[in-house]
């Protein structure tokens, strides 16, 4: 992990820019902020005006949402290189965009400390098995916290961890599940603050080790890219498998432990996280689950798979950009004929009923209706054709 | 071996006529294996050539012809070569003959057959814009002359029903007896020459190529924007046969490209899309014509002259930048491109009618093969290696064979010819070596 500009730039191959600008011609970003260009961000790196970089606010705009790497012919990883230069502007002290008041940030940094006791279960449902120890363990995330503090928008996030809970007692299996899980520190490693990230992985290695588990089943897209390519990248190889619920659904599907009896008559859309799509190529495990329910009639966006458009946050810095791009991802996702909207990120879930909730100036958006539709997580969907 | 010392050259593209042709006039005989039905390749596909503007297939057929005629020239059309054993003076060639189930010495090629022909087909040489018959000649200039009959398609020869072309042809051409045939020739050295393909659109999704119809490749252009081309030289674009207000050509999709494994510049595609661009405003005055360039390689004599006159004599627009990504708008089919103008340094979005891709150009399909028939080696990009790009550009890596044109890497029409002329003299010396006759020279076409 390079925490230094100089070194991401030996790294993320930036020295080999063509300066083509394909980066900014495909940065969803750049289309609603003129200030912002990944090219140009990349052309400074080169001219060596580092401070400007690393003191300007385009360093925390950059989505790392990876669609600029996907495209860029010469294999520069901006989005490393970002990472990197938020990494030494924090070290170096220089304030940036804070979200939320800095309460979410506040949260996971205090769950650096070791003395914290948590009671992560209590949204665990009534009846369900869940174990201290066992051959799963499944890694919840924030969810929890997000219901708590996204309480405005009602979230219902718990209603993710619930639905996995429940399948995994239908098809038998008895997760572990840890009261004093940590944040996984996605956000504080993408928002610069490499120690604290550090310390909240290696208390979490610590409790995974403590469970005894072999296999590790993420249902956040963020938590899965940082436990299998961040903490790898700290401890070395893993002692357990990550896994995506998606990819977990599809392998029980493909067992024929996974069985959908009830029919679910929606014309469905899925939308790419970024972190399970481009960032960890998890494409046709989703649809797999999707299209193995009855009734789903499974659609596409016009920008779907390795070409998804993000939803427009990273690591919770929300601006009115941010706003603009889901508005119009949400109204691609309604142009493709569905009326649900399928996600497996948690955040991007958030970020969608949250723009949906909000009373935006008509003269941003003209027809804000344009852009409601029903968004849902794979898990919860999948739940409910099992009768769950 | 034949009195004559005696040369094979694989590929009857452009640099395997000029090679084959400059042989036989030194009084060699020279056998010319072609794949397809026909002799011309890619240059027969284009419609016109910088930075002359020529009429592509005007100057190459009087080639074709010439290259066909000749005494000292067997062309092995519609043949591949299946085995290659001996070493340089003394090569035995197994090549095998693919049937056309017409017989070539008395089809005259008058196109009636397929006129009458029920099975209508795509047409490759066209890629797939038009259409053909189950017998077909490949294009109207075709060498030689001779209709071949599809046997994949072929109503008879797939069903055993029909035989109308076999009633109608006056010649008694059709021959459904034939068989593949193998022949076998001993050659003192080998040239390749068998050209070019294109990277597979579809892997930049980003540009919909597959997916939007208006969006095409160069090659397409080509044959879009030919007098004999599906559309008699109208310049439509594919989804409603309307003329289009924009034209972009965009450049570089795969060239100069790490993650296509391509990290070469395809060479012709700054000059062709100046001349493409060209055209359309020849064709139409009213279009806009507009070209996202990377960087302008234009680095021959007369090559930035010539997009000079693009720019001020055309009034063809130059945007530097490489598109981040085209999308469609489903009702008008038009395309939206997005991209940044790195020189004013704003992201932009043209709205253009008809997009053009200058892809780029890899080693042909069947290269692989072919080297391990060879016994060459290939290099990193597929092409085959050349012993030593500055002293020996023409040598593969097995002595007394040798390789001209784009085969190698990308290279221009000039330059391909150039080479072949470079092959044949350099296999000239060394079938002379071992061959018993001394070569006496003929008259050109004589």
């Amino acid at each position: 992990m390079e925490t230094r500009m100089e070194d991401a730039m030996a790294k993320t191959n930036v020295r080999y820019c063509l300066k083509c600008g394909k980066c900014t011609g495909s940065c969803p970003l750049a289309r609603v902020n003129p200030e912002y260009s990944p090219r140009q961000t990349v052309e400074r790196a080169i001219l060596g005006r580092k401070d400007q970089i690393l003191r300007g606010k385009g360093v925390w705009w950059c989505l790392t949402c990876e669609l600029c790497s996907e495209r860029c012919p010469q294999e520069v990883r901006y989005p490393d290189f970002i990472r990197a230069c938020r990494i030494e502007a924090t070290a170096k002290g220089i304030e940036h965009m804070c979200a939320h008041g800095g309460m979410l940030a506040e949260l996971q940094r205090a769950m650096t400390s070791p003395e914290v006791k948590q009671d992560r279960l209590g949204w665990i449902p009534k009846g369900a098995k869940v174990s201290g120890t066992g051959d799963l363990l499944y890694f919840v995330g924030c969810l929890p916290y997000f219901d708590v503090i996204m309480e405005k928008i009602k979230p219902d996030s718990v209603a993710i961890g619930q639905s996995v809970v429940k399948i995994l007692n239908r098809v038998g299996v008895t997760p572990a599940i840890m009261p004093n899980e940590r944040c996984c520190g996605h956000d504080l490693l993408w928002t610069g603050e490499v120690e604290s990230f550090k310390k909240l992985a290696k208390l979490n290695m610590d409790e995974i080790a403590k469970t005894g588990a072999k296999t590790v089943l993420m249902s956040c897209p963020e938590g899965y890219r940082t436990l299998k390519l961040d903490y790898a990248d700290l401890f070395g190889e893993l002692p357990f498998e990550v896994v995506h619920t998606s990819e977990f659904f599809s392998r029980l599907i493909d067992e024929g432990r996974m069985k959908f009896d009830k029919s679910i008559d929606r014309k469905v859309v899925y939308h790419d996280p970024c972190r399970l799509g481009r960032h960890l190529r998890v494409f046709d495990a989703p649809r797999k689950v999707l299209s193995s329910i009855s009734g789903v009639q499974l659609k596409e966006m016009e920008r779907s798979r390795a070409e998804a458009m993000c939803c427009g946050v990273d690591a919770w810095m929300c601006n009115s950009n941010s706003k603009q791009m889901q508005i119009e991802r949400l109204r691609e996702a309604r142009m493709s004929g569905a009326d649900l909207l399928v996600t497996a990120c948690p955040k991007c879930q958030i970020h969608f009923r949250c723009v949906m909730s909000e009373k935006l100036p008509k003269s941003v958006f003209p027809v804000p209706d344009e852009a409601k539709i029903d968004v849902m997580d794979l898990s919860e969907l999948a739940a409910k054709a099992m009768g769950l | 071996m034949d009195e004559k010392p005696s040369v094979l050259v694989i590929g009857g593209g452009v640099a395997g006529i000029q090679a084959s042709t400059d042989l036989a006039n030194r009084g060699f005989q020279v056998y010319l294996a072609e794949k397809l039905p026909s002799i011309g390749g890619r240059m027969a596909q284009f419609d016109k050539t910088y930075p002359t503007l020529d009429c592509s297939i005007c100057i190459l057929a009087p080639k074709m012809i010439d290259c066909f005629r000749h005494p000292n020239i067997k062309v092995l059309a519609y043949s591949e070569v299946k085995s290659v054993s001996g070493s340089a003076g003394n090569f035995t060639i197994e090549i095998l003959r693919k049937p056309r189930f017409v017989d070539a010495a008395r089809c005259t090629g008058c196109g009636q057959c397929a006129e009458k022909c029920p099975k209508k087909i795509p047409n490759e040489w066209e890629l797939n814009m038009a259409g053909k018959k189950a017998i077909y000649m490949p294009f109207p200039q075709a060498v030689p002359r001779v209709m071949t009959i599809d046997p994949e398609n072929c109503l008879y020869l797939t069903k055993g029903i029909c035989r109308v072309c076999e009633k109608l042809c006056q010649a008694k051409a059709i021959d459904f007896s034939q068989k593949p045939e193998t022949v076998q020739i001993k050659v003192g050295s080998i040239i390749v020459a068998t050209g070019f393909d294109m990277i597979d659109p579809s892997k930049f999704p980003e540009y919909g190529y597959g997916k939007y119809k208006n969006v095409i490749v160069s090659l397409e252009f080509e044959r879009l924007i030919c007098a004999s081309g599906p559309t008699g030289g109208h310049l439509v674009r594919p989804s409603d046969h309307q003329k289009p207000k924009t034209v972009a050509f965009v450049l570089c999709v795969g060239s100069r490209d790490v993650k296509a494994g391509r990290v070469y510049c395809s060479n012709v595609c700054c000059l062709y899309s100046a001349k493409d661009a060209i055209l359309v405003k020849e064709h139409e005055p009213d279009v806009d014509a507009v070209i996202f360039y990377t960087d302008l390689r234009a680095y021959s004599k007369g090559s930035r002259e010539f997009i000079d006159r693009a720019i001020r004599d055309y009034g063809i627009k130059y945007i530097r930048g490489r598109p981040g990504e085209i999308r469609e708008d489903h009702e008008t089919k038009s395309l939206t491109i997005w991209y940044e103008n790195t020189l004013s340094r704003k992201v932009e979005k043209l709205q253009a009618d008809l997009v053009v891709l200058s892809v780029a150009c890899v080693p042909r399909g069947d290269t692989k093969e072919l080297a391990k028939v060879l016994g060459v080696e290939l290099d990193e990009y597929g092409f085959f290696k050349v012993a030593d790009p500055l002293y020996a550009p023409l040598d593969t890596t097995v002595r007394g064979v040798f390789a001209c044109g784009f085969c190698t890497g990308p290279k221009d029409i000039s330059d391909s010819v150039a080479q072949a002329s470079g092959t044949a003299a350099k296999a000239a010396e060394v079938s002379m070596m071992y061959a018993r006759a001394v070569p006496r020279a003929v008259k050109k076409g004589g």
